[in-house]
């Protein structure tokens, strides 16, 4: 399990889909709601979240190089806070995990397959999962480099192809009712932004550590670019009817009619919403698994795969009894806890381990000092 | 209580045990409860008819029901 290897590059490409898949459907909607016209602000501002967290977990990892932060939470607070601690991140992932792959089906069952239950949706795409988690970082690695392409093409491609229908003016006023409106609209995107916390797990398996936090800088700085040409292009296609849409990417890619041969492009918008989705749904899956297997100190994590499986199959209808009462706990509840967790407590925990480190070093000294009077 | 949902789980419970005791013989003890200690998590909850009890999101969203409130102003 040690030999595990990938490469910062290929952490990038696992990052970017992890966080811009489910983003880039839901949030121009939610982010609308506050911000009105200024939507494509709000992602500049909710970066920010993002490299402070990313400027944390390469922190935390430089203090302890080997370990994720199941380990080294015991190490900076004690034993058993240290077991408490590592449980609450356990199970906010695992939540996430039943959340995203909730909203997955959400989506899938209620633009495409209307006659389907939505278990089977759920399952297949798990057991999907399961399978590429069983494989281990390293698959998950290649899996992304060749899908990433997949992913990345089409959405650039379905920019291109709606030039024609994009109304500029939409744009204005910019900042009418001045800064509050994005800022606002920042706070949901901000959750999403803090999942980049999952590279505190994927930093110790890099072959090239190095270029781990460069990267990880590049990764938000994309996801950003990304967030905010999508939420201009919802913009200029939809106007102010953005905040009414559910998912505004989708409603979009309905515009495109090219000489009569580029139509019915929403097929587009699904194609990589799933592959977004699998990649998004593996590594919050590989996170839980790796994550239960270090809390409990087991060695081989892979047994762990299927009954977890099952675990985030139960999460995602967990308390969720509508797809309504699911947006409504993503946009009032989903951000503070995803930032509380990821963020806020790491933060801590960085704090923590650098007096901790600061005080030894000094003891260090002290003691040497000693030795030469 | 929904004896389809159980049932069901029961079985899938039923098959990945086949499928993975086999590969688990020679691995420590605690690798093999910490499996079966989860499957029966799991199993456990399939008891409930999840979507219409608390749960994880109902709490989460009374603990942060303050901060929703100020966005919502």
């Amino acid at each position: 399990m040690k030999t595990v290897k990938i490469s910062s590059l290929q952490m990038a490409m696992l990052m970017y889909p992890t966080i811009v898949a489910t983003a880039i459907l839901s949030v121009p909607n939610l982010t609308a709601t506050y911000a009105n016209q200024d939507l494509w602000i709000s992602p500049i501002f909710a970066s920010i979240i993002g490299f402070l967290t990313v400027f944390i977990s390469v922190r935390l990892h430089k203090l302890y190089p080997e370990k994720t932060v199941i380990q080294f939470s015991e190490q900076i607070i004690g034993r058993i806070p240290g077991k408490i601690l590592g449980l609450a991140f356990l199970f906010f992932y695992i939540q996430s995990t039943g959340g995203i792959t909730r909203s997955y089906a959400e989506f899938i069952v209620s633009s495409f397959l209307f006659q389907t239950p939505i278990i089977v949706v759920i399952v297949s795409m798990v057991l999907l999962c399961a399978f590429a988690v069983y494989g281990g970082l390293e698959v998950l690695g290649r899996i992304t480099q060749v899908l990433f392409p997949l992913f990345f093409v089409p959405l650039f491609l379905l920019i291109i192809l709606l030039s024609p229908e994009y109304e500029f003016s939409n744009i204005f006023p910019i900042l009418e009712r001045g800064l509050l409106p994005p800022i606002k609209g920042a706070v949901v995107p901000g959750g999403w932004f803090s999942e980049f916390f999952i590279t505190i797990f994927l930093l110790p398996f890099l072959a090239d550590k190095k270029k781990g936090s460069k990267y990880g800088i590049l990764t938000v700085f994309a996801v950003m670019i990304t967030l905010v040409v999508v939420n201009l292009i919802v913009l200029f296609i939809l106007g102010n009817t953005t905040s009414s849409k559910t998912y505004p990417l989708m409603n979009i890619s309905r515009y495109i009619s090219i000489a009569d041969f580029f139509e019915n492009l929403e097929s587009v918008t699904m194609a990589i919403w799933i592959l977004g989705t699998f990649v998004k749904i593996s590594v919050f899956f590989y996170v839980v698994v790796l994550g239960t297997a270090q809390w409990l100190n087991i060695e081989d994590y892979r047994p762990l795969v299927w009954p977890i499986g099952i675990l985030i199959v139960e999460f995602s209808f967990w308390a969720v009894p509508s797809s309504m009462a699911f947006i409504h706990y993503e946009i009032t509840a989903f951000p503070f806890y995803s930032v509380t967790i990821q963020t806020i407590i790491p933060l801590f925990l960085l704090g923590i381990a650098f007096f901790r480190n600061k005080n030894r070093n000094r003891n260090k000294k002290k003691e040497t000092n000693s030795v030469y009077k | 209580m929904k004896w389809g949902n159980f049932l069901a789980t029961a079985f899938i419970i039923l098959i990945i045990i086949l499928l993975q005791w086999p590969k688990m013989k020679q691995k420590p003890k605690k690798e093999k409860s910490a499996f079966i200690v989860l499957l029966l998590i799991g199993l456990f909850l399939s008891m409930f008819d999840l979507p219409y009890i608390g749960g994880p999101a109902k709490w989460i969203e009374y603990v942060f029901n303050p901060f929703g409130e100020i966005l919502e102003k």
